[in-house]
């Protein structure tokens, strides 16, 4: 029994219930109390997940035999999800003191947070699947809240995440309700369950369900490009980029390995085909974006692609792999959004072609960006190199180790996930160009660097980019092996000596400048104006923006018609759905006509029917 | 990796940073790849002048042109991200310095130094990012145009490069480890021999070399992602250009030729085969026209693609039945 583990789960659910009803005069106070409790939250988290395995249990009511009991359990898994998660909730009140500084409805924004970061506790700790449940369903409706304080068109994109995510959320209390049924406990540490029969299987799919949709993967990522449009770069950055990832893919391991154990081969199958056309297919939409935040969207959706990859492996390697990316991610997409939202906020706008040459204005959010960007594009020595590295081995150790089918397929998934890659960095490109080198227009002459509130976290977020790349063997023997109990020495097939190579290639860039330097010794550096081979441009006809740099792909043969569908929203299950839904109704509006005559053929239609039923006729 | 996390002891590991430090400058690395790597440029430029019936370039002249520009004074746009104008280069050549040093000490040492072979194929993106990004930090429009194109010739031999070392992987069985795969040669059957020849291409795409050249042409966009480079940062690229011929093609030998053998007989054999991809290169490049970027791209993920899809599977079906030509 250990009280402690009620503290970051309670006290910002209580202060964030209580801000939600606080008067918006008082501006102050959201603000201070949402840094004090996001701060004495993390604190708490770095205690829980050095303790070890703590539990705490309070019986609340009990009908016949089904219990409901507080169970928290701080288990390796969530204790470390927790430390990260309630680092970001810091991060990020951090950020937005600054950055959400005019906003409206500031008591609704804080709130919101710090119910997301108690829920989200609480979906870490808790050890009973109702209250996992209902903590689940805190941070979707916090979602909602905090897309909704985004500005125009934002409750649109909020609606939409929320029916999104509350469709898998009832697919989650249905999977919940079939795994009670089948193993008579709401008790997470004594399920396992064989994915043998039909039912279990229908639980698993259930439960799969929700947890991607949380992560944002195919064919359920719709909501997060909409709300990546139109919700506040803050809130893109802590719960799509990072704490649903988190969320979702703690959940989906929990699943895979937890309360289930995965004897279907056609569920490998599934699982490793959501992985890898996720990485794709997201990544191809991305890279014909014009918008930065929608962009960054996708990459979000796109790299979940990689930690479910991982997670279908089921080789030691992958699993790491696929956990240490969704860390990974979580960070330098962070940093990404909270990059994007200082140079929509200083610049005006966050359309690409409309930015550009803003490295030399806001030096300190462009270095984040570029080095939160290399990391996800997978550029050695930093951090998204390391986990897409273990990825790959995952795939090609279960291709060689395995006899399933998603085994022999693995050329597929390597494919998919190295040449995802390539199109990441690809993109990134494409962002890095447009919004910081290229030509800066004569409109953005006066844009400044952000506050320093807001490039502090993006320092940090770039910082842990960089270290948990060059010492990558560190995070992964502190978190990664013993959350899913893997023995250190033997996971890791390949080499990689990061270290090493991170200092070999500072000895070459120091060669490179001694070359310089014997270049320097007989002449000067000199300023030219941009050389145009003679003719003489106005500055802002002189850009080229990075919106046309991928014409060529995007007007392909096959691959354009493909775009165009997607454009029209074809393959959003949202648009679809509703369209299923309007014919519905449509059908249903057409038989309430209003016309006595039709409503009296319907009862004499109905009156017949019941009278052959009754009598039995046939 | 796993050494370094067993905790061996601290001299030994002092030892083993100075080590590389040698192999880094001197040998293997810098020193050495660099003097070769001008060698080779002499090569292309000999071979391809003798193709046009022409004289060529004396021996040295590389090494004339390297101290003839840092004898100039090094241009800096005004509208330039002055920073990772400068960068680019220096972090470019490290790059492609240290892919070389891993792939020169696997054939000195066979033994793996610092990556496997996922690293070498990240490491050789390196050098072209490099390009992009000082290009785009040089704010030229002509640049710009040249950073897209390149962009989209990586994306294009990107899939084959791949595909390809999934051939590998199949081939050598699961393996990783380079020095594991220079024993094997995957050459000797039908899918490895696909597998080198588009390689093959990617390597010229990669090197920027006629059909695939269309990143630098110089006739149209100004040699494009080099434009407002000059002096000594001009240099730079050179050399690193210099390095690039000579750790891809010693790439291709480790992978698809069965390594480079350095003592006794094997040694000139293993010229022998370097000469071959180097004479293979700047044959392709002497006797095509410059593609455009959306027939290269096309090429490469169309009909490239269909190849090693094609490679892929009957390498498959090969380790399945043990059947080694296919």
């Amino acid at each position: 029994m250990n009280t402690t583990l009620l503290i970051p789960i309670f006290l910002p659910l209580v202060a964030g219930f209580v801000l939600l009803f606080c008067p918006n005069r008082i501006r102050a106070l959201p603000k201070v109390l949402t840094l004090c409790i996001s701060i004495v939250a993390f604190a708490v988290a770095i205690l829980i997940f050095t303790q070890g395995s703590l539990t705490y249990a309070w019986s609340v009511l009990q009908i016949d035999n089904l219990r409901l009991d507080l169970l928290l359990h701080a288990k390796p898994l969530g204790a470390f999800i927790l430390l990260f998660a309630m680092g970001f909730g810091l991060l990020i009140t951090l950020y937005s003191l600054k950055s959400m500084a005019g906003a409206k409805r500031l008591n609704e924004y804080y709130g919101a947070i710090l119910l997301t970061i108690g829920g989200s506790a609480g979906i870490l700790l808790s050890n009973h699947l109702l209250f996992l449940l209902i903590f689940w369903e805190i941070v979707t409706a916090s979602l909602y809240l905090l897309i909704t304080t985004g500005g125009k068109n934002s409750n649109f994109a909020a609606t939409k995440s929320f029916a999104m995510i509350g469709a898998s959320d009832a697919a989650f209390l249905l999977g919940i309700s079939m795994v009670w049924t089948l193993s008579g406990t709401f008790v997470m540490s004594d399920i396992n369950l064989a994915t043998t029969s039909a039912i279990p299987i229908a639980a698993f799919l259930l439960l799969m369900t929700a947890a991607i949709t949380k992560a944002g993967a195919m064919p359920l990522h719709t909501w997060l490009p909409t709300s990546g449009e139109y919700a506040s770069a803050s809130v893109m950055a802590l719960l799509p980029a990072a704490i649903d990832k988190l969320l979702g893919i703690y959940l989906l391991v929990l699943v895979v390995k937890g309360l289930f154990s995965l004897q279907s081969g056609a569920l490998s199958v599934l699982l490793a085909l959501i992985g890898a056309g996720t990485i794709v297919v997201a990544v191809m939409i991305a890279m014909v974006q014009h918008n930065l935040k929608k962009l960054l969207s996708y990459h979000a959706i796109s790299q979940v692609g990689y930690m479910i990859l991982g997670i279908a492996t089921m080789t030691p390697v992958g699993v790491a792999g696929g956990v240490f990316h969704m860390l990974n991610h979580a960070i330098y997409k962070c940093c990404l959004f909270l990059c994007g939202g200082a140079v929509e906020q200083q610049a005006g706008t966050a359309e690409l072609d409309k930015l550009g040459g803003l490295g030399k204005k806001m030096s300190i959010t462009f270095t984040a960006c570029l080095i939160a960007a290399l990391s996800i594009s997978g550029i050695p020595p930093l951090n998204g190199f390391v986990s897409k590295w273990m990825v790959y081995q995952g795939i090609i150790n279960m291709g060689s180790s395995q006899t399933s089918a998603a085994a022999k397929l693995w050329p597929v998934w390597l494919v998919a996930a190295m040449f995802g890659s390539a199109l990441t960095l690809a993109s990134f490109v494409k962002l890095i160009h447009s919004v910081f080198l290229s030509r800066l227009p004569s409109r953005l002459k006066n844009v400044k660097e952000a506050s320093w509130l807001q490039t502090t976290p993006m320092i940090v977020l770039a910082a842990l980019c960089v270290f948990f790349g060059v010492f990558y063997y560190i995070p992964l023997k502190l978190f990664i092996y013993p959350a899913l109990g893997l023995d250190a020495s033997t996971t890791l097939l390949g080499t990689w000596n990061s270290t090493l190579a991170t200092g070999l290639i500072a000895v070459g860039v120091l060669l490179g400048l001694l070359i310089l330097a014997i270049g320097q010794l007989s002449k000067k550096v000199r300023l030219v104006p941009t050389w145009t081979c003679g003719e003489v441009q106005p500055n802002d006809q002189m850009i080229i923006p990075g919106t046309h740099f991928y014409k060529t792909v995007s007007s392909m043969n096959g691959l354009r018609q493909l775009y165009n569908w997607q454009e029209r929203g074809f393959f959003d299950p949202y648009n679809q759905s509703g369209r299923v839904g309007l014919a519905v109704t449509g059908l249903l509006r057409w038989l309430h006509s209003g016309l006595l005559p039709m409503y009296l053929t319907w009862v004499t239609f109905g009156l017949v029917v019941l009278l052959f039923v009754l009598c039995r006729i046939w | 990796m796993g050494t370094v996390l067993a905790g061996r002891g601290k001299g030994n590991a002092m030892t083993q940073a100075l080590w590389s430090l040698f192999w880094i400058t001197v040998f293997p690395g810098f020193l050495f790849t660099f003097s070769l790597g001008l060698l080779a440029t002499w090569v292309v430029r000999k071979v391809s002048a003798l193709v046009q019936w022409r004289v060529g370039p004396p021996v040295l002249q590389p090494f004339y042109d390297v101290a003839k520009l840092l004898g100039k004074e090094i241009l800096v746009p005004e509208d330039a991200q002055r920073i990772v104008f400068i960068a680019a280069p220096l972090v470019g050549m490290a790059g492609t310095l240290l892919l070389s040093t891993i792939l020169w000490r696997v054939a000195v040492a066979q033994s793996a130094f610092v990556g496997d072979v996922i690293v070498v194929i990240y490491l050789m993106v390196l050098p072209s990012l490099a390009l992009i990004l000082g290009s785009s930090a040089s704010a030229n429009p002509y640049a710009a145009i040249g950073a897209s194109r390149e962009m989209k010739l990586v994306m294009g031999y990107e899939l084959p490069l791949v595909l390809a070392l999934v051939v590998v992987i199949v081939k050598t069985g699961g393996q990783l480890n380079l020095a594991a795969i220079a024993q094997q040669t995957p050459v000797y059957s039908i899918s490895g021999m696909l597998a080198f020849l588009v390689s093959l291409l990617c390597i010229q795409a990669k090197l920027g070399f006629v059909p695939f050249d269309m990143a630098e042409s110089e006739t149209e966009i100004a040699s494009g992602v080099l434009m407002e480079y000059s002096g000594a940062l001009l240099a730079v690229w050179k050399v690193m250009h210099a390095l690039m011929l000579v750790a891809l093609p010693l790439f291709l030998i480790t992978v698809f030729l069965g390594g480079f053998g350095t003592t006794g007989c094997p040694l000139a054999w293993s010229i022998g085969k370097y000469v071959l991809v180097l004479v293979l290169v700047i044959l392709i490049k002497n006797t095509n026209p410059r593609v455009r970027i959306d027939q290269a791209m096309k090429f490469f993920w169309v009909y490239c693609g269909i190849a090693l899809v094609l490679a892929v599977v009957l390498a498959a079906i090969g380790s399945y039945y043990d059947i080694n030509w296919l």
